[in-house]
């Protein structure tokens, strides 16, 4: 036997997984009865569903062809996902303005596009921005600033 | 009298769109979509999503009003990056570009947008017509519906979903059970036990809509839109001479009369919507054409037709979320999710209950039309300059707004945490070819349908025949069951073709 269809075994593999999981996460749900349907009725079914899919999907990478798996662009997720991360960090601790500068940096760190000193320009633009519609347009509960920087750092 | 009753609702509705505050939202809607709808890689899923946390401040009129306008303005924005860079701004205008990019080419971008707003205007006003005739009756028709029928609706919308999704039918299917599943998380509001927390207090409410949207809408088409960087090759900066010769018009009424009528009807589908709409519009007119070999090389019926079509769907996409609740495809996920943060649960009561809002969005849409055939026209230069702001600029800007706006609904910094685990599944998915729009449907639908499946074998006394012996009801499965059969047969004979080929 041989894989004809990367992508279809990869997206089976996942939905199989996801569905072992939940059947292994949910066993002990309540069932209840046929007239109240208790709390464990349609994880179960949902979980056997994703495993039937994923066990379809499997078979078909097996039988027909299909796309295979492509290359993933790590750049961009990592940084990306870490400047969301930076920015909840960050936002309650040391302020709107340094959570932003440290998020949209990591962000710009994501694409070898980034030509630096238009970045540093729009960053301080986005900083007015949302200083000025946030804090002082919407009123929100965020601060600026960090308050007092020892207090700040020592990260509770 | 239902023609008495139509003008009596109408008036009403406009009585409330006219409203000034009102008219403002309805215009910064229309704005903010032909905005996003002429930048690529910005869609009107993730910018209504990004909006969500804001129309909290607002009046519920007013917040459905604009978020309105977002979709049916992104519609009218896609066309012109269609025309004009040969990028579809819009998912919706990808077969624009075949003729409307060749006419650009031959000077003619002037006329291809005339056509491709005025088409769209048209589309919009007949589209409107319809949902306000449709309405009522679909509103009374769901007044009867029972929970086992509800909970054979939606089994049918969640059908019809993966029937027209592009792509594999399984991953499909995956993708919806997944998004049930997710939005089974928290604590289960008939029994008070929660579900797959993992004891994590933040996800005693469930996932958030809204974290789970802007992760795997916002944060991951970020990501993929960084790895290929697209150019843009504007035709001109300066389009001259906007207005179509008699020969265009003669030409465009017909295929814009098609494209209102196939979209309509394709828009009121579950899982249509715009995109199936506008290449739907598009393989008609080739086919029906005397000329088909010349599409492809700057006709205008290849403009007129699918933009129509894809207005007149995106409207008439409102029609199953305004009478009975369900959301056709994302975009309407997003309205619901608009209707839910005003207190508003959507269904066939929100007419009654509240027929100034139900009336008064219908009527905005109109009055929406108009302003972006004046906002498309004569302001188009604005637009154009609009595509020279590079994505690596607008990336930066999409992500901070992301963050600010999830963490804006409940000052959480956790949920936007959320949205990097969601990105990263989000970003997955999309590599893996899986489709996330019926991983929203299910996400939205899947709790609903446990709801009333408890209803139902609770009035039942646990029978579950149930959902067979009410004649609504079986009629919805049955019809579920044939779309299942067609979509299933041909792949299983290919699927044993190939195998005997071995």
């Amino acid at each position: 036997m041989r894989i004809r269809g990367g992508q279809d075994l990869a997206a089976g593999s996942l939905f199989a997984a996801v569905g072992l999981a939940a059947l292994w996460i949910g066993a002990d749900y309540p069932r209840g009865t046929a007239q109240r349907p208790g709390t464990g009725v349609l994880p179960l079914i949902l979980a056997w569903c994703l495993i039937g899919t994923g066990a379809l999907l499997g078979l078909k990478a097996f039988l027909t062809d299909g796309a295979g798996l492509t290359r993933w662009a790590w750049r961009p997720v990592i940084m990306i996902t870490l400047a969301a991360i930076a920015f909840a960090l960050l936002v309650d601790r040391l302020g709107l303005v340094i959570a932003m500068l440290v998020s949209m940096t990591l962000a710009a760190l994501g694409t070898p596009e980034t030509r630096w000193r238009e970045y540093t320009l729009f960053a301080a633009f986005m900083v007015v921005l949302g200083v000025g519609m946030f804090i002082y347009g919407l009123r929100m509960p965020i601060p600026m600033l960090p308050k007092e920087l020892p207090g700040a750092l020592s990260w509770k | 009298m239902e023609i008495n009753a139509l003008f009596t609702n109408l008036a009403l509705g406009f009585s409330v769109a006219l409203t000034l505050q009102n008219l403002f939202w309805c215009l910064v809607g229309a704005v903010i979509g032909t905005a996003i709808g002429v930048l690529p890689g910005v869609g009107p899923v993730a910018t209504m999503a990004l909006l969500l946390p804001a129309t909290y401040f607002l009046p519920p009129e007013g917040a459905l009003i604009m978020l309105a306008g977002i979709y049916y303005g992104a519609q009218y924005g896609g066309s012109t990056t269609a025309i004009l860079v040969n990028l579809p701004g819009e998912a919706s205008s990808v077969v624009t570009t075949l003729d409307g990019y060749q006419m650009a080419r031959q000077g003619r971008a002037g006329p291809a947008l005339a056509i491709a707003a005025l088409g769209s205007f048209f589309a919009g006003t007949v589209a409107t017509v319809a949902i306000a005739i449709a309405a009522p009756p679909l509103t009374k028709l769901a007044q009867q519906f029972a929970p086992a029928d509800y909970f054979s609706l939606m089994t049918l919308g969640l059908v019809f979903a993966v029937v027209l999704a592009r792509g594999s039918v399984l991953k499909a299917f995956g993708m919806i059970f997944l998004g049930m599943l997710l939005g089974l998380v928290g604590t289960d509001v008939n029994t008070g036990n929660t579900r797959f927390t993992f004891d994590i207090s933040d996800l005693f409410d469930g996932i958030g809509f809204v974290p789970l949207v802007m992760g795997v809408f916002g944060i991951a088409e970020i990501m993929s839109n960084l790895t290929d960087p697209q150019r843009r090759d504007l035709v001109s900066s300066k389009v001259s001479g906007l207005m179509p010769t008699r020969e265009d018009i003669k030409r465009s009424i017909a295929p814009i009369l098609r494209g209102t009528t196939l979209g309509g009807l394709l828009g009121i589908l579950p899982g249509g919507g715009a995109v199936l709409a506008s290449f739907s519009a598009y393989t008609v007119e080739k086919r029906l054409s005397k000329t088909p070999e010349k599409f492809g090389t700057g006709m205008i019926e290849g403009v007129a037709a699918p933009e129509s079509a894809n207005n007149a769907a995106a409207q008439t996409s409102f029609i199953p979320m305004l009478t009975l609740g369900i959301p056709s495809n994302a975009v309407m996920a997003m309205m619901i999710g608009g209707m839910m943060i005003h207190g508003i649960i959507p269904g066939p009561q929100v007419m009654e209950q509240k027929p100034g809002l139900f009336w008064g969005m219908i009527a905005s849409m109109w009055l929406g039309n108009m302003m972006l055939v004046i906002l498309n026209l004569p302001l188009i230069g604005i637009w154009v300059r609009m595509l020279l702001v590079p994505y690596r600029l607008l990336a930066v800007a999409i992500l901070f707004f992301c963050c600010i706006g999830v963490y804006s609904l409940n000052n959480s910094a956790n949920e936007v945490l959320i949205i990097a685990l969601f990105g990263v599944v989000g970003y997955l998915l999309m590599k893996l070819d899986c489709e996330p729009a019926p991983l929203l449907m299910g996400f939205l639908l899947g709790p609903m349908m446990e709801v009333y499946m408890r209803r139902a074998m609770l009035l039942s006394r646990g029978d579950p025949w149930v959902f067979l012996e009410r004649p609504l009801s079986l009629t919805f499965l049955a019809i579920a069951a044939l779309l299942m059969l067609f979509v299933i047969l041909p792949t299983v004979r290919k699927a044993r073709e190939t195998a005997f080929q071995e």
